[in-house]
C-alpha cells in the first residue's frame, strides 16, 4: 500500500512515517500544508492520504478542506484526517458528499500502529473510519426521552459499530458472531430507531450519526 | 471666528452714506462758505466705497472674506488718491465740464486740468470695475449661501447690484457725452434708477434690522418653552426653528478630551466657517461652551443667546459629556473584552501546537518503549509503561477539553450554530438548540452568545434542571438569546457573562423565569 502523509509538525509526520514504514507501508510523499498535499497526490497517485485537520496558514481545518477536494478529485482514493478535536461536525461534514473511503480519528489512536494499519485497510476496502471517542461522545448524549433505551445491550454495541464506519462483516468480526445475526441486529435497530436510511449504504453511517446529535 | 459684537457698524455705515448722499447738494451752495462747497466735492467721491463696504459688511458688520475686505481697502486707498489730487490740482473755474460748482476751491494749490481729466477719466473707470467686482461678490456669496442666508441677504444684494450696473451705465454714458449734462435724458434715467436702487438699499437694511430683532424674540421664547428635562439635542433643535435655519448645529467642547460631540456623546469633527455657515463660539469665563455652525443670517448670535438659554446649552454640554464617557468607558470594556479573547485563541492554539503536539511526541516514545520492552520480555518495564500510556491518554484528554473550554476552534471556524450543538453533546443535561439561521455574527458577539450559553447551561445543571432549551434570534440588529430550563427558578446575575453582553453595549437579565440576552449587533 502506498500513502501520501499530509502533517505541518515535523516530529508527529517522521513519527507517522516511521510507523508505517515499520508495518511495510510505503510513504511515497510527505507534505507539510493543503497545497503541497494536493500536488504530492497527483504526482504519485497513492492509495491514500494521512491528512492532518490543522494545516497553515489558518491552522483550524484545512485539512478538511483538502480532504473534501481530493475525494472529489480521486473518487478510488481513501482519505483519513487525523484530528485534535473530538467534533462530530468535522466529521460529518467529511462523510456529507462521499460517505466512503474516508476516516475522522484523534491523532492520538494512530500512534497505536494496530489501529493505523486497521483504519487504513478499512479504507481500502471502501468502509468509514469515525473515531470510537467521537461516537462514544455522541452515544452517551444526554436527552431527554432517551430513544437508546429501547435498544438491547447489543443493539447497543451495533449501533455504536455502525457510527464508527464498519461494515457488517467487519462488525461480525468485532463481535464475533456472524453476519447473518448482524443484519438481524441492524434492521432492528433501523426499526426501533425509525431510522430511514438503508441499512445496506455507506450513507448509514452519517445517517446514524446525525440521529445521535439529534439532527434528523 | 467671532462674530462682531458691535452692533453698530452697519448702522455707522449707512449714516455715512446717507450723509454722501446730500454732498452734491452742498456743493452747489455758492452763497455759504467756500468750505463748504469745497468739502462737498471731496465726499461727493466716497458715495461708491461707503456702499460697496456696506454692502460687503452686512449683516455681519465685517467684509469677511479675503477678497471682499481687500476690495473695501483698495476702493478706500483709490477714492482717497483721487481725491486728494482733484482737491488740490482742481481749478473748477477751468472745468469745461463743471455743472454745479464752477468757482469755488479753497483746496487748490495749483491748478492742472489736463491731469485733472485723466484723473478722473481714469477714477470714472476704476469704479467700474470696482462696480464689476461687487456684482461678482455678492452674486458668489448669494449662490454659495444656504437659504436662510440668502434670504436674508436678497434685500440688500439686489438693490446694491442695482447701484452697481447704475456707476457701469454712467461711465459709459459719460466716456460719450463727456460732459455731466443734467437734461440728457440716458444720465437722468441712470441717475434715477441709481437712487432708487440705493432706497430700496436703505430699506433692505431696515426690514434685516426688523427679522433680526424678530429672531432675537424667538431664540428668547426658546428659553420659556423648554422642558424641565429636555432631550440631548432639544436645544439646538429647538435653536434650529426659532432661527430658520435647519442646518444649524451645536457641537460641546470637551477641555478634558479636547474634541466636539453633538448633544449625544458622539465624536463630531470641529465645526469651521466656510461658505454660507458661519461658526460662532459660545463661551464662559474665557473658555468654549460650544460651537455653533449657522447660516450667518442672524449677526452677533452670541450676544442673542439670553442667560436661559446660555444655561440650557451649558447643561447640555455636560449631559454630552457624560454621554461621551460612558460611551468611552463601553468602548473600552468591549476593548478589553476582545484583547482577551484574542489571547483566550491564542491559548488554544498554543496548547495544540506547543503542548498537545510534545505530549503526542512522548506517547509515542513510550508507545515505543513499551513494545520492546514487550519483546525483551521484561513483564516489569512493560508494565510500568503501559500505566505510562494510560497516563499520558488521560493527560491528552484532559489537555483537548481544556482547549476546548478556553476557546472552542470550532466557534472561530464555524460560527455560533455549531458551536452550540458542540456544547448540546457534552453538556450535563440534554439541551435542545431551537432551530436558527446558520450564520457568521462579528467575533466578540458570537462569543458572547456562545459563553453566555454555556454559562446558563451550568448554571441551570447547577439547579437540578434536567433539560434546558436555547433560542437564538435575530431582530431588528439586536441578537435575542434565550437560555430556559426546567429547574428552579433562576437567581444567578451570570456575571462573567453580564460583563461580556455588557461590553457590547447589551443587557443580560432573568426574565419570566429564563436567561435572556440582547446583544446589539447590525445585520450586515
Amino acid at each position: 500500500m502506498r500513502v501520501v502523509v499530509a502533517e505541518d509538525v515535523m516530529l508527529t509526520r517522521v513519527g507517522i512515517t516511521r510507523l508505517l514504514a515499520d508495518a511495510g507501508i510505503e510513504v511515497v510523499g510527505e507534505a507539510g500544508d493543503a497545497t503541497s498535499l494536493l500536488r504530492a497526490v497527483r504526482m504519485t497517485q497513492p492509495d491514500a492520504a494521512i491528512v492532518d485537520i490543522r494545516m497553515p496558514p489558518t491552522h483550524t481545518n484545512e485539512g478538511l478542506v483538502a480532504a473534501q477536494q481530493i475525494r472529489a478529485e480521486h473518487p478510488r482514493l481513501g482519505v483519513l484526517i487525523l484530528s485534535q478535536y473530538v467534533e462530530p461536525r468535522y466529521a460529518m461534514q467529511l462523510l456529507e458528499e462521499h460517505p466512503e473511503r474516508v476516516g475522522y480519528l484523534l491523532k492520538e489512536r494512530v500512534f497505536d500502529v494496530a489501529n493505523l494499519i486497521d483504519a487504513l485497510r478499512r479504507l481500502a476496502d471502501g468502509e468509514t473510519v469515525v473515531d470510537p471517542t467521537i461516537v462514544a461522545r455522541l452515544v452517551a448524549r444526554r436527552r431527554r426521552t432517551d430513544p437508546l433505551g429501547a435498544l438491547t445491550e447489543r443493539e447497543r454495541e451495533v449501533l455504536a459499530l455502525i457510527a464508527e464506519g464498519l461494515s457488517n462483516r467487519a462488525i461480525a468480526g468485532r463481535l464475533f458472531v456472524t453476519e447473518r445475526t448482524v443484519e438481524a441486529h441492524v434492521k432492528q435497530v433501523f426499526l426501533k430507531l425509525s431510522l430511514n436510511a438503508d441499512p445496506g449504504s455507506h450513507r448509514r453511517v452519517l445517517a446514524v450519526l446525525a440521529y445521535l446529535r439529534g439532527e434528523s | 471666528m467671532y462674530l462682531n459684537r458691535r452692533p453698530s457698524r452697519i448702522g455707522d455705515l449707512a449714516l455715512l452714506a446717507g450723509l454722501t448722499w446730500f454732498a452734491p447738494v452742498w456743493v452747489a451752495w455758492q452763497d455759504g462758505p467756500p468750505l463748504v462747497p469745497s468739502l462737498a466735492m471731496v465726499a461727493t467721491g466716497l458715495m461708491l466705497p461707503l456702499i460697496l463696504h456696506l454692502t460687503l459688511a452686512y449683516p455681519a458688520g465685517r467684509a469677511g472674506s479675503d477678497p471682499a475686505r481687500r476690495l473695501v481697502a483698495v476702493v478706500y486707498t483709490e477714492v482717497l488718491l483721487t481725491s486728494v489730487l482733484l482737491a488740490l490740482a482742481r481749478d473748477p473755474y477751468l472745468d469745461p465740464a463743471c455743472l454745479a460748482n464752477c468757482n469755488v476751491n479753497i483746496f487748490l494749490m495749483r491748478s492742472l486740468p489736463s491731469l485733472v481729466r485723466a484723473v478722473e477719466i481714469c477714477d470714472r473707470w476704476f469704479a467700474v470695475t470696482a462696480a464689476t467686482a461687487l456684482v461678482a461678490i455678492c452674486t458668489a456669496r448669494l449662490v454659495r449661501a444656504s437659504w436662510p442666508a440668502r434670504r436674508l441677504l436678497m434685500p440688500v444684494y439686489f438693490p446694491a447690484i442695482g447701484f452697481a450696473a447704475a456707476v457701469v451705465a454712467r461711465a459709459i454714458v459719460l466716456q460719450v457725452t463727456t460732459v455731466e449734462d443734467p437734461f440728457n435724458t440716458a444720465l437722468f434715467t441712470i441717475f434715477a434708477v441709481g437712487s432708487a436702487a440705493l432706497t430700496l438699499l436703505a430699506f433692505g437694511l431696515i426690514s434685516g434690522v426688523i427679522r433680526a430683532s424678530a429672531e432675537r424674540r424667538a431664540v428668547t421664547r426658546i428659553a420659556a418653552n423648554l422642558d424641565e428635562a429636555p432631550a440631548p439635542g432639544s436645544l439646538p433643535s429647538a435653536l434650529a426653528a426659532a432661527l430658520r435655519d435647519p442646518g444649524l448645529r451645536v457641537a460641546y467642547w470637551l477641555p478634558g478630551a479636547r474634541r466636539y460631540v453633538d448633544a449625544t456623546g458622539r465624536a463630531v469633527p470641529e465645526p469651521l466657517g466656510m461658505p454660507g455657515r458661519t461658526v460662532t463660539h459660545l463661551m464662559r469665563n474665557g473658555r468654549t461652551v460650544a460651537a455653533i455652525s449657522h447660516s450667518g443670517a442672524v449677526p452677533g448670535l452670541e450676544s442673542r443667546i439670553g442667560p436661559a438659554i446660555r444655561l440650557g446649552l451649558e447643561n447640555e454640554r455636560l449631559q454630552a459629556e457624560l454621554l461621551a464617557q460612558l460611551e468611552e468607558l463601553r468602548a473600552s470594556r468591549a476593548r478589553i473584552v476582545e484583547t482577551a479573547d484574542g489571547e483566550r485563541r491564542e491559548l488554544e492554539r498554543n496548547l495544540h501546537d506547543g503542548a498537545q503536539q510534545r505530549l503526542l511526541a512522548l506517547f509515542y516514545d513510550i508507545r515505543l518503549a513499551r513494545a520492546s520492552a514487550g519483546e525483551e520480555g521484561d513483564m516489569q518495564a512493560e508494565r510500568a509503561l503501559a500505566r505510562a500510556v494510560g497516563e499520558t491518554q488521560v493527560i491528552l484528554e484532559e489537555l483537548r477539553e481544556l482547549a476546548h473550554g478556553i476557546y472552542p476552534a470550532v466557534l472561530a471556524e464555524a460560527g455560533i450554530a455549531p458551536a452550540l450543538a458542540s456544547l448540546a453533546d457534552t453538556a450535563s443535561l440534554p439541551v435542545e438548540i431551537l432551530p436558527a439561521e446558520d450564520r457568521r455574527y462579528p467575533a466578540p458577539v458570537e462569543a458572547a452568545v456562545y459563553f453566555t450559553v454555556a454559562e446558563a447551561l451550568d448554571d441551570a445543571a447547577r439547579r437540578g434542571s434536567d433539560h434546558a432549551a436555547v433560542a437564538i434570534v435575530h431582530h431588528e440588529g439586536r441578537l435575542v438569546v434565550t437560555v430556559e430550563d426546567s429547574g428552579s427558578e433562576p437567581t444567578s446575575p451570570l456575571m462573567a457573562a453580564a460583563d461580556r453582553v455588557g461590553a457590547l453595549g447589551g443587557t443580560l437579565a432573568i426574565e419570566s423565569a429564563r436567561y435572556r440576552a440582547e446583544i446589539p449587533c447590525a445585520s450586515s
